[in-house]
């Protein structure tokens, strides 16, 4: 057994742009690799565009904080939004060219999706994972793996009961560390998507429990908690929070109307916090979503 | 010590035994001319074992007098002597060190525990960075093993953090000899990543074999001095059917983790993570594994939050009172909280 040459590798791990700069720059370059980050909201905040955006640009260079590579999509939510991906696809095939000019192909062939419609689907579907990135043929290598997401798997399957939350509780700890491994092995960066609910304030305090740089959470208006509890928030390298306000407006000029006068409409202002990572400070943005993607505001 | 342990043929043995020398304070307080009329041996004999004897109680106790009565034992003065003789790693932050009896001890098992977000990687980096420190500014001038088995360690946080130990160490010489030629710190933060002896772990039988592999490592790394896991629960959470085989295994790599600690004189810091545990009718928090893990640690530091502050508090130790500090974790690493106005409150 022999110790990893912390000297042999670059100084910063390698890191996936998520295609705003903005982001990016409170991300410190972007989702680590060899690393599972958990991106929780409320539903409608914009983790699902995000995780779209970020399978496009894993197609990326290196040199353009790409990962050179093909992304995973797992989705235990329905419908896909198949229209959306499409929609991206070719805002992004237009501002990168190059990268499928020599091949003729399009952006579309490198997301490869497969639903999970519950824990032991999962199980099976993430054995098979290893055999499919050693043995593709296709021209780029898996580099980014998005489970979209995970608390939508443990919704019914689990009881309440101590017993149920146990083995609720291992199987949290069988996933994060099936995913891990394989996000060492190959160098994968993985994204993971979970959900909010309420807050309820019990009787044991346990529910107000502070995890990371943030004493509540707070989406349009209301006070929530990421969903899965400690237990889960254990098997993370890192999370990170994005809300929404719906009285924080911005202004989007569009000059596509066709009598020649400028469209204005307002687009809620969404906020992304860091909650806990090893190695960002807590930091926070906002940004946007337009038709072409996600785009930060200052 | 008893005669009967000394290497001698058992004919010799024999003879002295029923002649009464049954103890060594018996012969030393004999000449070999008495000893050899006694036992009825030649003067020979009896200058040899005299002088086995006075061999072995020299190498038995510091001080020459031969005070023990089992092979082995010392007595608890020279352990007081030698426990303040330790070394401790120091945290960065004073107030914690303080709390600590002056940081982390050496020939000890810590287990350090927290929600996520606390800062627990960030004092395993701390730590491997800082026992690196050379002894002529007071650190202890070892390596550091670091085993990762969630994957949380950053390159780019260990070489900030590296990064900011020796502008410390440049700034401290600055200070010192400000009137002289001030001297280089010889350390770059690039060596002291190379003094950090990365492993990466992806499954519990992995763990287990490292922890087994530990003590031929360390035997060929002589100056490593603190072994960090991070964390030592992560692979065990994972459904092991039968809950006494987990206990077991867990319990063994606690003996081997002593041993090496004892060994090989160096820190041992195990990180844990938090769950919540049913007892007396309400869920509470307690560090991870179990009842029966909690006694496989020589001291256990609990981190939690109290307010917007990061505090530590000493949960476990047999020496240290129980007290707790405030810490914050910052872009150089752990440091005092601002707020530290506050003393240390002692419980």
């Amino acid at each position: 057994m022999k110790p990893r040459s912390l000297l042999s590798q670059s100084p910063t791990s390698l890191k996936l742009t998520t295609g705003c700069e903005t982001l990016d720059e409170c991300l410190r370059g972007g989702f680590p690799c060899d690393s599972l980050t958990e991106i929780v909201a409320e539903s409608g905040c914009g983790k699902t565009q995000l995780c779209l955006q970020l399978s496009l640009c894993a197609q990326l260079p290196i040199s353009n904080g790409g990962l050179d590579g093909s992304a995973l999509y797992l989705h235990s939510e329905f419908p896909f939004p198949f229209r959306r991906l499409h929609q991206l696809s070719r805002s992004f095939h237009l501002s990168n060219p190059s990268i499928y000019a020599d091949h003729n192909d399009n952006p579309c062939d490198h997301v490869f999706i497969q639903n999970v419609h519950s824990v032991d689907h999962l199980f099976d579907v993430m054995s098979k994972i290893e055999s499919f990135v050693t043995n593709s043929k296709t021209r780029l290598p898996l580099k980014l793996i998005v489970l979209d997401s995970v608390a939508a798997l443990f919704r019914s399957e689990f009881e309440n009961t101590p017993s149920d939350l146990r083995k609720r509780a291992s199987c949290f700890f069988k996933i994060s560390g099936k995913l891990k491994q394989l996000a060492n092995k190959f160098g994968l960066a993985v994204v993971i998507t979970n959900q909010v609910t309420d807050f309820v304030e019990s009787s044991d305090g346990l529910s107000g429990l502070r995890i990371g740089n943030l004493r509540c959470l707070y989406s349009s208006g209301r006070r929530v908690v990421p969903a899965l509890g400690l237990a889960w928030a254990n098997c993370v390298n890192s999370r990170v929070f994005i809300s929404r306000s719906d009285d924080i407006v911005c202004q989007e000029r569009r000059d596509d109307d066709e009598s020649g006068s400028s469209l204005v409409s307002g687009r809620a202002r969404r906020r992304l916090d860091i909650v806990f990572s090893p190695h960002l400070p807590p930091s926070s943005c906002e940004f946007m979503i337009t038709r072409d993607g996600i785009c930060g505001v200052r | 010590m008893e005669t009967w342990r000394l290497p001698l043929s058992s004919s010799i043995r024999g003879k002295l035994i029923s002649a009464g020398y049954t103890s060594l304070s018996s012969i030393s307080s004999v000449s070999s001319t008495d000893l050899a009329r006694d036992v009825k041996i030649t003067e020979s004999e009896a200058f040899e074992i005299l002088k086995m004897a006075n061999q072995v109680t020299g190498s038995s106790s510091c001080n020459g007098r031969s005070s023990s009565l089992v092979n082995g034992a010392r007595n608890a003065w020279d352990m007081l002597h030698e426990e303040e003789a330790l070394p401790r790693i120091t945290t960065s932050c004073s107030d914690l060190d303080k709390i600590l009896g002056g940081g982390i001890s050496c020939r000890d098992v810590t287990e350090i525990g927290g929600v996520p977000g606390i800062g627990k990687t960030q004092i395993g980096i701390q730590l491997s960075v800082n026992v690196q420190i050379p002894r002529e500014f007071g650190g202890l001038g070892g390596k550091a093993i670091y085993i990762d088995t969630e994957g949380s360690f950053m390159v780019e946080r260990a070489l900030q953090i590296a990064e900011a130990c020796v502008e410390d160490m440049e700034e401290y010489t600055g200070y010192m000899h400000k009137h002289f030629k001030a001297s280089q710190v010889q350390m770059k933060p690039r060596d002291i990543l190379e003094n950090i002896f990365y492993f990466r772990v992806c499954s519990y039988t992995e763990q287990i074999a490292l922890v087994n592999h530990l003590d031929k490592f360390i035997s060929e790394n002589k100056d490593v001095k603190v072994v960090i896991v991070d964390s030592i629960t992560f692979h065990f959470r994972q459904d092991f059917d039968d809950l006494a085989h987990r206990t077991r295994v867990l319990s063994e790599m606690a003996l081997k983790f002593m041993k090496l600690a004892k060994k090989f004189s160096l820190a041992v810091v195990l990180l844990n993570q938090v769950t919540t545990k049913y007892t007396e009718g309400s869920f509470q928090l307690a560090l991870a594994l179990g009842d029966s893990w909690s006694h496989s640690c020589t001291n256990r530091v609990i981190l939690y939050w109290n307010g917007d502050e990061r505090y530590a508090y000493i949960d476990k130790s047999p020496s240290l009172p129980s007290a707790s500090a405030s810490y914050t974790v910052t872009g150089r690493g752990l440091r005092n909280s601002s707020s530290s106005s506050k003393r240390v409150k002692m419980m």
